[in-house]
């Protein structure tokens, strides 16, 4: 009896739960509870004018955070060294639905790049993220420190050819985080300094075809250009920044109050749900309110970047550094560019903004992180 | 892996500093920077929905109302109407309501309508549509049946010239009533009568409602509301009775002349034209506008919701002789004979004339220095010896010429007096509006040797002769030659006289009452001067003999009248090419008369012929005597 106890208590010792990081697990739950609220103030008065439940997005998204938790729960639980073979599966379907959805896939504001599921919608460009994250840093870290031009070309590929098949939905907004993810992983996987300026001088070359070639469409320019010019005129690329800008500028300190958000309420800023939800925490909550969401993602990326300065091995590390990259370069880009301090582009917030398929992956992503943190002693 | 904690760690300073830069434009947004963002969001939300305020009645001096608002159910179309809503509801409309698709699309189109409020498209729809609409509301999104106030003049064109009517406002008056108190476009102004004189009392203060409104424009909430304040009522001088049998009157003896022969011309047959008229009735103790009409008049009615294009052609076309036009105060005409009450006050002011002494009228005059030019009487009737008041009674030209040429020579001679003729007529207002509070008064003309020099100056080939000769003042002593009136000026003038030498401005309106019912203030009557009445009693005299009098040119007029009801003056003005302007000023009662009657009838012959016994009736009514119809006069004598 006593030994059985005892060996019950050996085994909870060594457990890896032990070691699982709860600020890293608990502030995504805070921040989508918060995304839930926010994302019914500024959708209740269009709903309810619509005569449609007003209800309808803020339940559609605990669905989503349910999902997410369960998905989180299941990558916490397995071993990440096991996802690693895994991950080849799952990069593997997910382009071959990159593929799908180009000819199967529904458009929604001008790109195709969901699959309609009958009361679902799933878009593939968002699990390519985590996909990437774990092939990219699998094979990374087979070649531990020795990224010859080779590697560093194959290791392109991999995160190129997804990239290259979301150019054609399109979805800049994507392909520009699956840029960040590559770069942040070969960066810390070891690449050389002279390949970074080769990398480096690629993108430029890259961007400036994208632009001048017409890869990129005429909207597209003007949204990445307009948030740089003065006094944009409110019909034109402007518009959604200058209101953007009204209604977080309007918040002052302490908020017009939660549900009072003038501009909130009545619908000025455009995708206020999903890309631009950060301005209903700011006119609504004020400095109080968005200063605190901004803290609490300051908190989930230093955990992050915690897990990743104390990973095991270099596959979690690296891991842990396309998460990195990815949370903060979509933080930065989306709350930036609610401020008029970075271009527009449909890039959402992690756990915020509604969807299901990125709060799905933001949670599995959170998930990953502290599997790789709490297995760093095992 | 050294190396490579290394990079994580510059990952995170990277992270750290874009962090940063988040907070400082959070802190710059919503602390550091000033209000803008706070105002340019209520400049976002906030919409100002003016109400326009019910406009103020306008009521006889009895109370009765002549004009009030009409609330009727109108379509009204949202501006916000999309483009495909509108292919589909505009045929559907016009199928409804029975007008032509294209009419509707004009009215929608219309952006003299605020872009806040409704277009109205059709009014006074049947009940049938309204029930129709509202049980078929997907059928027609966008549309609402709403009750509008549409100004109602009560007695259609009674009164028109006086009452004026309401149109929507112009650029120019816009920009003119910036100061008063802003007007909308699109709102309802008075153009005319006394809808514009009186506009500050009638218009009321519009209401705003101050909305919220999402980016969409739809209405989130109510913020502010302030209640339109209906607008004053305003009660006139008017008297309904009076006014309507005024205009009767006048067109029952325009009718007449017109199928009575013009004996004057001797060449060929032709009656009276008589295409217009007017009538204006004043009380003398106060100068009030008891009744005053033109004719031919119209509808103002047809101006409550934007008029017909044709029909405003129509009303400014020569052929229907303008009837938009007061002729009462913007119609001028060679005074004739009613000029004599002004040219025997001048005589006796100047003292060639006195009320006794009398003058042997031969039937006809000639100035000294021009023996050979004569100035005869109507048919050369020798009246014989003639003083003050059977002057008056038989109008005798002979009588009055005789006192402009013994001015005229004053005058040459630099004599004191000489100008006795103008100085009295100016006195009595002619030659200046009468100040009446209704737009487009004119002034008429008193002629002497300065204004002819100077239109002789100015246009030397059509006056080329700059001086002032005998026959100008000669004429103008019978009130022809260059003389010009009103009617109203020479109401105004025997209103003067008759109350011993008060010349008020003519007053129109009575007090002003407010929307509930209680009088704000009066309208006080305004004195203009005192003017010299000389010989009154003599001059009443013969003005009375002008009715009762055996002699008397209007004696056939007022046969059978009652004693002492009534005395005047007949005049028959000779107008260029045109048929004599027939006039009479008549006064009720005979001595220190009340009221001043004015009947001026263009083309319409002997003064006695038609303008009497138009007059004759208006007097009836004044003195609540049986209404009898308007006989017109075959042959009359004198003028």
């Amino acid at each position: 009896m006593a030994t059985i106890l005892a060996d019950r208590r050996a085994r909870l010792v060594t457990s890896p739960l032990r070691h699982l990081d709860p600020i890293l697990v608990l502030v995504p739950m805070i921040i989508s509870a918060l995304g839930i609220v926010m994302i019914y103030s500024s959708q209740r008065t269009l709903l309810e004018q619509a005569g449609d439940d007003p209800l309808y997005f803020a339940k559609r998204q605990v669905i989503g955070v349910a999902l997410g938790l369960v998905v989180m729960a299941a990558m916490i639980a397995i071993d990440y060294h096991k996802l690693r073979e895994l991950a080849l599966w799952g990069y593997g379907a997910t382009v071959a639905a990159l593929f799908a959805v180009l000819i199967f896939g529904v458009e929604v504001k001008g790109a195709q790049a969901r699959f309609d599921l009958g009361p679902l919608q799933m878009q593939p460009s968002e699990f390519i993220k985590l996909f990437l994250i774990l092939v990219l840093a699998g094979y990374v870290a087979i070649h531990r420190g020795e990224l010859n031009a080779k590697r560093i070309v194959i290791s392109l590929a991999i995160a190129g050819l997804p990239m290259g098949l979301i150019m054609l939905e399109p979805d800049l907004g994507t392909d520009l985080v699956l840029m960040m993810i590559a770069f942040a992983i070969l960066l810390v996987g070891g690449v050389k300094a002279r390949h970074l300026v080769v990398l480096a001088l690629m993108g430029i070359t890259v961007a400036t075809l994208a632009v001048n070639v017409g890869v990129l469409e005429k909207y597209q320019i003007d949204r990445l250009t307009s948030f740089a010019v003065d006094g944009t005129d409110p019909s034109g690329s402007g518009y959604n920044q200058d209101q953007s800008q009204i209604a977080i500028g309007n918040g002052r300190f302490t908020g017009e109050g939660l549900f009072e958000g003038t501009q909130t309420q009545s619908a000025y800023v455009p995708e206020q749900h999903t890309d631009f939800i950060f301005t209903a925490v700011g006119e609504e909550l004020g400095f109080v309110g968005s200063g605190l969401l901004l803290g609490l993602f300051s908190l989930l990326v230093w955990r992050t970047w915690r897990a990743a300065r104390v990973a095991q091995d270099r596959f979690g590390m690296l891991c842990c550094t396309g998460v990195l990259a990815m949370f903060v370069f979509q933080i930065f880009e989306n709350i930036g560019m609610t401020m008029g301090i970075m271009p527009i582009t449909g890039i959402p917030l992690p756990f915020m903004s509604y969807g299901g398929s990125s709060i799905v992956v933001s949670f599995a992503c959170v998930g990953l992180v502290a599997n790789v943190t709490m297995r760093r002693f095992s | 892996m050294t190396d490579s904690r290394v990079r994580v760690t510059l990952i995170g300073v990277v992270a750290l500093a874009l962090f940063c830069a988040l907070f400082a434009r959070l802190w710059y947004l919503q602390i550091a920077s000033p209000n803008q963002f706070v105002e340019a969001a209520r400049d976002n939300s906030v919409r100002k929905l003016p109400e326009p305020a019910l406009r103020g009645r306008i009521l006889d001096v009895a109370g009765r109302p002549l004009v009030d608002n009409r609330i009727a159910n109108a379509i009204t179309i949202d501006r916000k109407i999309t483009a495909r809503q509108r292919e589909l509801v505009i045929p559907r409309l016009a199928e409804l309501i029975g007008v032509r698709a294209s009419e509707l699309e004009r009215k929608l189109d219309d952006q003299r309508v605020s872009p806040y409020t409704a277009v109205p498209v059709a009014q006074d729809v049947e009940d049938s549509v309204i029930v129709y609409i509202s049980e078929h509301r997907e059928d027609f999104p966008a549309v609402r049946a709403e009750p509008i106030a549409f100004r109602r003049y009560l007695h259609g064109s009674l009164a028109a010239h006086v009452l004026g009517y309401v149109g929507e406002i112009s650029e120019e008056e816009r920009k003119a009533q910036l100061g008063v108190g802003s007007y909308e476009l699109g709102e309802g102004i008075g153009k005319s009568g006394v809808e514009q004189t009186y506009e500050s009392e009638l218009r009321g203060k519009s209401g705003v409602t101050q909305v919220e409104v999402d980016s969409r424009g739809r209405v989130l909430r109510t913020t502010e509301t302030k209640r339109p304040r209906v607008g004053n009522d305003v009660r006139l001088t008017i008297n309904l009775d009076v006014q309507r049998v005024a205009e009767e009157s006048l067109a029952q003896g325009m009718l007449g002349a017109r199928i009575v022969q013009d004996l004057t011309n001797k060449d060929e047959f032709e009656t009276f034209t008589a295409p217009a008229g007017a009538v204006v009735v004043i009380d003398s103790t106060d100068g009030s506008v008891v009744a005053l009409a033109s004719n031919p008049t119209y509808d103002p009615n047809k101006f409550v919701d934007g008029i017909a294009t044709p029909l405003w052609k129509q009303l400014n076309d020569a052929a229907n002789h303008y009837p938009l036009v007061n002729r009462a105060a913007a119609g001028q005409y060679a005074p004739g004979s009613t000029f004599k009450l002004i040219s025997g006050i001048a005589g006796l002011q100047s003292g060639v004339i006195s009320p006794g002494k009398s003058i042997e009228d031969k039937g006809r005059y000639s100035y000294p220095t021009d023996p050979n030019r004569f100035f005869t009487n109507d048919n050369s009737v020798a009246y014989g010896s003639v003083n003050l008041a059977r002057s008056l009674t038989v109008s005798s030209d002979v009588y009055f010429y005789t006192i402009g040429g013994d001015l005229y020579y004053r005058q040459r001679h630099g004599a004191p007096g000489g100008d006795a003729l103008q100085k009295t007529a100016r006195a009595y207002g002619f030659g200046e509006p009468t100040g009446i509070p209704l737009p487009g008064e004119l002034s008429g003309r008193v002629p002497d040797s300065t204004w002819k020099q100077r239109i002789h100056k100015a246009n030397p080939e059509a006056f080329p002769y700059p001086d002032w000769l005998p026959g100008d003042n000669i004429q103008l002593a019978v009130g022809q030659g260059d003389m010009l009136a009103t009617p109203l000026q020479l109401a105004v003038a025997y209103s003067a006289f008759a109350n011993s030498g008060t010349l008020y401005q003519p007053r129109i309106a009575a007090e002003v009452i407010g929307g509930n019912g209680r009088k704000l203030r009066s309208i006080e009557p305004i004195v203009n001067r005192s003017v010299p009445v000389p010989g009154r009693a003599e001059i009443v005299r013969g003005l009375t003999g002008v009715a009762y009098d055996t002699e008397g040119t209007a004696a056939s007029v007022f046969a059978g009248f009652p004693a002492g009801l009534v005395s005047g003056k007949t005049g028959t003005a000779q107008v260029g090419d045109k048929q004599n302007t027939s006039w009479f000023v008549g006064m009720t009662p005979a001595v220190n008369a009340r009221y001043i009657v004015v009947v001026m009838v263009e083309e319409g012959g002997y003064g006695a012929a038609t303008a009497a016994p138009i007059a004759r009736r208006v007097i009836q009514v004044l003195n609540g005597l049986p209404l009898t119809d308007v006989a017109i006069q075959t042959p009359p004598k004198g003028n």
